[in-house]
C-alpha cells in the first residue's frame, strides 16, 4: 500500500513536471522570455504541491475516501463559521449536560457499591404501616433476636445514630463526626482496614474496652499518617481510647464524611444511658448465596412476629409492625434517585432540542446548498456517497460538540463539588471515568445520526429537474417540504422546552414557598454551635447544668451579643419526641404519633434570643432554672390547640398541669405560658406540638448554643469558642453556623435540582426560541414575492405584520399545547421534590404557557417587521 | 493557505471527468495536451487551473475508465499518456446521455425566468 503510494507520488511528480516543461517551452516558442514563460506555466497550472497532495488523497480505498469526506467537511464548515459555531455550541450544551448528569447517575445509582460482593448486601429496618411510619429503627433486643434467628444471612450488623465525638489529643480539642457500629461491620461489608485491625466481638459488649477506628483522612491530618498509630491512645469524649485501625480512603459507611468509628451502636451519647434500650439501631446484612431478598424478608417478619409476641409492652411490638428488607445500595441512594432521573430526563430533552435545532439549521443550509447537491448528483455522485459525505459533516460537528461538551461537563462537575456533595450520597465516587467517556463518545455519534440522518437523506434526493430551475412552483415544492419538516422540528422543540420550563417553574414555586414559610422566629443574625458534652466527664444532670450555668453569662457578656441561650435542639436538627399526660384528662394512646410532643430543654433567654413571640402567660424565668424550683413549662400553640381545641378561646391552658414520659420523676409541671409555633422539623414540615422545660430539668448531653449578634454572626465564632474553652479547655464546638444556613441546609437537594433544572430549562427556551426565529425568518425570506404581491394588491404593513406574527403564534401554540399535555404526564415524577405546589399547578402551567407565547411573539416580531417593510416593487422585480 | 481550486472545481468535478473522457475518444494524449484541448474545446469557458485536471486523471485511472502508459512526446520528452478503456467509453456514453437530459432540464427551467 505504502509502496503503491510512493510510486504514484513519484509518477505524478514527473507527470506534472512534464506539463510545466512543455508549457514553458510552448510559451518560449510564443516569444516569452524564459523566466516569464516559466512563471506563466506555473500560473496556468496552479499549485503543483497541492495538486500532488490531492492526487495522493484521491485513492479509492475506503479510509481514504472517508478522509476525503472529513477534509471536505472541514472545508465546508470553514466556509460558514457562523453555522458551524452555532451548531457546535448547541451540541456542546446538550452533550455536556448529558455527560455531567450521567456521571452523577453512574457514580450514585449505577455503579455497584465498593464493597466485596455488593449484590448480596441488604439493609433492614422497621415499618409501621398502621401508623403510616416507615423505615424506623429497632432496639438491641430485636437486633440480638434477629442475629440469632435469621438463617438467610451470613452476617448481620447494626449501626446507631451519628455521633459527635470530641478528640482532645495534643492541641486544641476537635469535634469529630463519629459512627457507632457493631463489631462485625467490616466483615459484613468485606472491607479490610489499611492499618491495624477491626473490632473484636468482646469490644462490642457493654463495658468492653474502649477502642476506635479512624478514617484515613483523620489519620493523615492528626496522626501524620504514622504507621505506628494503631495501638496508640487518643482521648475521645474525655475517655482514653485505643486506636486499633485505619479505614480506607473514601470509606463512607454508614454515613459519609465520618472521622471515627466506635462499637456498641445503641450507646448514643446524646441520650443518657437509661434510654439506650430505645430503638436507635438500623441494620445491614449479607445474604447467603442461596437466599433471595424475598426469603430474607419473610424470615425477618417471622422473627419480628415472635419478638412482638414475647415483648408486648416494648417499642415496635404493635401488631402491624413489619420488617423492611431492601438492597443496601437502594437504601443508600433512595433519596437521590427521583432527583437524578428527573434531571437525566430533563437533560435528555435538552439534547433532543439541541438536535432538533441543528437538524433545522442543516435543513436551512440544505436549501441554500440544494443547487450544489443537485449538480453533484447530476454529475454522477451516488446517493450513498452523498449521504456519507453529509453524515461525515454531521459527525465532524458532533465530535467537536462532544469534545467541548465533555470539557463543559468536567468543568461544571469540578466547579460545583460542594453543592453536589451536600446533596448526594456517594459523592466521593463522582468522577469522569472511562465509562463516562464512552458514554460521551457514543452519545456524540448517536447525536450526529439523530440530527443528521433526516436532513442528509432529504438533501441527497434532490429532484433534479426541479432544483435546477431558477424559480417556479416545482422548486418551491421541494423547499416547502423542508419548511414543513423544520416547522415540525420547531413545534417539537417548543413542546420539550415547555415541559422543562414547567418542571423548573414548579420547583421554583416550591422554593419560593419554602422561603416564604414564616419560621416563627427571627433567623437573621443568629450564630449557632453544637456542644457535645462527653459522658465521661459530664455524666450527671448537675454537672451538665453547672457547665451551662457557667458558660451562659460568659457568652451573653461578649461585646455585641444581645442575647444568648442554650437548647437541646435547633429547628431543622434532631429532636426528641415524647408522650405526656394532662392532669384531669384521659391518658392518650401511647405511641400514637399525633399525641407525641417535641421536648425542648432551654435556658430562660431562649425565646428572646430567637425572637419567638409569647402569646399568653409568661416566659421561663431565671428562677425557674434553678435546682428544686417548682416545675413549670411553656407550650406552643399547636400543643395548646391539640389539647384544648377551642384555644385561643375557651378554657385557658395556662395554669393546667402536664407530665411528660421522658423522665417521669419530674412529675406534674404547670403550664406558665404559650408561645408561637416554630418549624422544629425544618421549614418544609408543619409545626408540631412542643413543650419547653427549663434546662435545669434535663440538662442536655448534646446542646446547642445560640447567640443573637449584630450583622455577620460568623465574626463571633472565635469569641464564642474562647468563652467555651474558658469554662472547659477540653470542650470543642461543632457545626458553627448561622441559623439561616441551619434552616436552608435542609433545602440542599431541592436547591441543586432547581438550579440544574432551571438552567436546563433556560437553555431549552433559548434553543427553542432560536429555532423558531430561524424558521419564521426563513419563511419571511421565502415569501418575499408573495408579500410583495400582497402589498401591491393593497395589504397594509399591519396586515403583513399580522400575517407573520400569526404564523409564529400558530407554531408556538401547537408546541405549547403538546408541551402542556406532556408536562401533565411527566411532572408527577417530581412530586416528592415539590412543596405547597401540586404537580399540575394550573398557575404554573398557565404562566409558563403565556410567558412562552409572549417570548415567541417577540422572536417572530423581528422577521415580521422585516416582512412588513418589504418594498413591493423590489420584491416583485427580484422574482 | 492559498485557494487552490475555485468553487466550481468542486462543483464541476463530474463535468471535468466527462470532458477528459471525451477528449480521449480521438486517441491517447498526455496531461498537457488534454488540458489545452479541454480549454480550447469549451471555448475557454472552463477557466480551470490546469493542475486541477491531474487529480481527476488519477481518479479516472483508479476507476479503470482510463489507462496510462509512459511514452515519448512531440518535444522528445518522457510523458505519461492516457487512453480510454472500454469501461471508460461506456461511462462516457452514459454520462453524455445524462448530461443532455440535465441541459434540457435547465433550458426548460430558464425559459420562463428569462421572459
Amino acid at each position: 500500500m505504502l509502496f503503491r503510494h510512493a510510486k504514484r507520488d513519484a509518477e505524478s511528480a514527473r507527470d506534472i513536471q512534464f506539463y510545466l516543461d512543455t508549457e514553458t517551452e510552448d510559451n518560449i516558442a510564443r516569444g516569452m522570455p524564459p523566466e516569464e514563460a516559466r512563471a506563466a506555466a506555473r500560473k496556468k497550472f496552479g499549485n503543483p504541491t497541492l495538486t500532488r497532495e490531492d492526487i495522493r488523497l484521491n485513492g479509492s480505498a475506503f479510509l481514504e475516501t472517508t478522509w476525503q469526506d472529513l477534509r471536505f467537511s472541514l472545508r465546508t464548515m470553514r466556509k460558514s463559521p457562523a453555522f458551524t459555531l452555532t451548531a457546535i455550541l448547541t451540541l456542546a450544551l446538550g452533550i455536556g449536560g448529558n455527560t455531567a448528569i450521567f456521571t452523577l447517575i453512574r457514580a450514585v445509582l449505577l455503579k455497584p457499591l465498593e464493597y466485596r460482593d455488593p449484590d448480596h448486601l441488604v439493609y433492614f429496618s422497621v415499618d409501621n404501616p398502621r401508623r403510616n411510619l416507615q423505615d424506623l429503627s429497632f432496639n438491641t433486643l430485636q437486633f440480638d433476636q434477629m442475629r440469632a434467628g435469621a438463617k438467610s444471612f451470613c452476617a448481620l450488623g447494626a449501626y446507631g445514630r451519628p455521633e459527635n465525638v470530641m478528640l482532645s489529643k495534643n492541641g486544641e480539642p476537635e469535634a469529630l463526626k463519629g459512627a457507632r457500629v457493631s463489631a462485625n461491620f467490616l466483615d459484613v461489608l468485606g472491607i479490610k482496614p489499611i492499618l491495624g485491625r477491626s473490632f473484636l466481638a468482646e469490644e462490642d459488649k457493654r463495658g468492653g474496652r474502649p477502642v476506635a477506628m479512624i478514617s484515613a483522612g483523620l489519620w493523615k491530618r492528626r496522626f501524620g499518617g504514622d504507621p505506628l498509630t494503631a495501638g496508640q491512645t487518643a482521648t475521645l469524649d474525655a475517655t482514653p481510647y485505643t486506636i486499633i485501625g485505619v479505614l480506607p480512603d473514601g470509606f463512607a459507611f454508614p454515613f459519609p464524611n465520618m472521622d471515627v468509628w466506635v462499637t456498641r451502636p445503641s450507646e448514643w451519647s446524646v441520650f443518657p444511658p437509661r434510654y439506650w434500650d430505645l430503638p436507635l439501631l438500623n441494620g445491614f446484612a449479607r445474604l447467603t448465596p442461596q437466599a433471595t431478598l424475598e426469603q430474607a424478608r419473610a424470615e425477618m417478619n417471622v422473627l419480628q412476629h415472635r419478638y412482638a409476641a414475647a415483648h408486648p409492652n416494648l417499642m415496635n411490638a404493635d401488631a402491624g409492625v413489619t420488617m423492611r428488607v431492601v438492597w443496601l445500595k437502594d437504601r443508600l441512594v433512595a433519596d437521590a434517585r427521583p432527583m437524578l432521573w428527573t434531571l437525566f430526563g430533563a437533560v435528555g430533552f435538552v439534547l433532543l432540542i439541541a438536535c432538533a435545532n441543528v437538524a433545522s439549521l442543516l435543513l436551512a443550509r440544505a436549501t441554500s446548498r440544494s443547487r450544489e447537491f443537485a449538480v453533484r448528483v447530476a454529475l454522477g455522485a451516488g446517493r450513498f456517497r452523498m449521504i456519507r459525505q453529509l453524515l461525515a459533516e454531521c459527525l465532524v460537528l458532533a465530535t467537536a460538540g462532544g469534545a467541548l461538551g465533555m470539557l463543559l461537563a468536567k468543568w461544571s462537575l469540578s466547579a460545583a463539588p460542594r453543592l453536589v456533595a451536600i446533596s448526594l450520597p456517594r459523592a466521593a465516587e463522582i468522577h469522569l471515568d472511562s465509562t463516562v467517556l464512552v458514554f460521551g463518545v457514543g452519545l456524540s455519534i448517536l447525536t450526529a445520526v439523530l440530527f443528521g440522518l433526516f436532513p442528509s437523506m432529504q438533501a441527497s434526493r434532490p429532484d433534479l429537474a426541479q432544483e435546477l430551475r431558477v424559480s417556479g412552483a416545482a422548486a418551491e415544492q421541494g423547499r416547502s417540504a423542508r419548511f414543513t419538516a423544520r416547522s415540525l422540528l420547531v413545534i417539537g422543540q417548543i413542546a420539550f422546552s415547555i415541559v422543562l420550563l414547567i418542571g423548573a417553574g414548579l420547583l421554583m414555586r416550591s422554593f419560593v414557598a419554602l422561603h416564604d414559610v414564616d419560621p416563627g422566629f427571627q433567623p437573621a443574625n443568629l450564630l449557632t454551635a453544637k456542644i457535645a458534652l462527653p459522658l465521661a466527664r459530664y455524666d450527671t444532670d448537675p454537672k451538665r447544668a453547672a457547665f451551662f450555668r457557667e458558660l451562659l453569662p460568659r457568652v451573653e457578656q461578649l461585646p455585641g451579643v444581645s442575647a444568648a441561650a442554650i437548647a437541646m435542639s435547633l429547628p431543622a436538627t434532631n429532636w426528641i419526641r415524647t408522650n405526656y399526660w394532662v392532669q384531669g384528662k384521659p391518658s392518650p394512646d401511647i405511641g400514637e404519633p399525633s399525641t407525641n410532643a417535641v421536648i425542648q430543654s432551654i435556658t430562660p433567654g431562649y425565646f428572646r434570643a430567637l425572637g419567638i413571640p409569647l402569646k399568653r402567660g409568661r416566659e421561663l424565668s431565671a428562677r425557674d432554672n434553678i435546682p428544686r424550683a417548682p416545675p413549670v413549662m411553656v407550650i406552643n400553640e399547636t400543643l395548646a390547640h391539640l389539647l384544648w381545641p377551642e384555644y385561643p378561646h375557651g378554657e385557658n391552658p395556662v395554669g393546667r398541669r402536664i407530665k411528660e414520659a421522658y423522665d417521669k420523676a419530674v412529675g406534674w409541671m404547670e403550664v406558665v405560658g404559650i408561645v408561637a409555633d416554630i418549624h422544629e422539623g425544618g421549614l418544609a414540615n408543619n409545626a408540631v406540638p412542643e413543650f419547653y422545660l427549663p434546662s435545669v430539668v434535663h440538662p442536655p448531653q448534646t446542646a446547642y448554643l445560640v447567640l443573637r449578634t449584630p450583622a455577620d454572626p460568623l465574626r463571633f465564632a472565635g469569641a464564642m469558642r474562647k468563652a467555651v474553652l474558658a469554662v472547659d479547655p477540653d470542650q470543642p464546638l461543632a457545626d458553627i453556623k448561622t441559623m439561616e444556613s441551619v434552616l436552608t441546609s435542609t433545602f440542599g437537594q431541592r436547591r441543586l435540582t432547581m438550579w440544574l433544572l432551571g438552567s436546563f430549562a433556560a437553555v431549552a427556551l433559548l434553543l427553542a426560541i432560536v429555532g423558531m426565529y430561524g424558521v419564521i425568518a426563513y419563511s419571511v425570506a421565502r415569501r418575499t414575492q408573495e408579500v410583495g404581491i400582497r402589498r401591491a394588491l393593497g395589504a397594509q404593513q399591519s396586515d403583513i405584520l399580522r400575517l407573520v406574527l400569526g404564523q409564529g403564534l400558530a407554531l408556538s401554540l401547537a408546541g405549547v399545547a403538546i408541551g402542556i399535555a406532556g408536562a401533565f404526564a411527566l411532572t408527577r415524577v417530581m412530586k416528592g421534590l415539590l412543596f405547597h405546589v401540586t404537580a399540575t399547578d394550573p398557575a404554573t402551567f398557565a404562566g409558563i404557557a403565556i410567558l412562552f407565547v409572549i417570548v415567541a411573539l417577540a422572536a417572530s416580531y423581528i422577521p415580521a417587521r422585516r416582512a412588513a417593510r418589504i418594498d413591493p416593487m423590489n420584491a416583485l422585480r427580484v422574482g | 493557505m492559498p485557494k487552490k481550486t475555485k468553487p466550481e472545481g468542486d462543483l464541476l468535478q463530474g463535468t471535468l471527468d466527462m470532458l477528459i473522457l471525451r477528449t480521449l475518444v480521438v486517441g491517447p494524449a498526455h496531461g498537457h495536451s488534454i488540458a489545452h484541448a479541454i480549454e480550447f474545446g469549451s471555448d475557454e469557458i472552463l477557466q480551470v487551473e490546469h493542475g486541477s485536471l491531474y487529480p481527476a486523471l488519477y481518479r479516472l485511472e483508479d476507476r479503470g475508465w482510463i489507462a496510462a502508459f509512459w511514452g515519448t512526446s512531440d518535444n522528445n520528452r518522457k510523458a505519461k499518456f492516457y487512453r480510454l478503456t472500454p469501461a471508460g467509453r461506456k461511462q462516457l456514453t452514459a454520462e453524455t446521455n445524462r448530461w443532455e437530459r440535465l441541459v434540457k432540464g435547465i433550458a426548460r427551467g430558464l425559459r420562463p425566468a428569462a421572459g
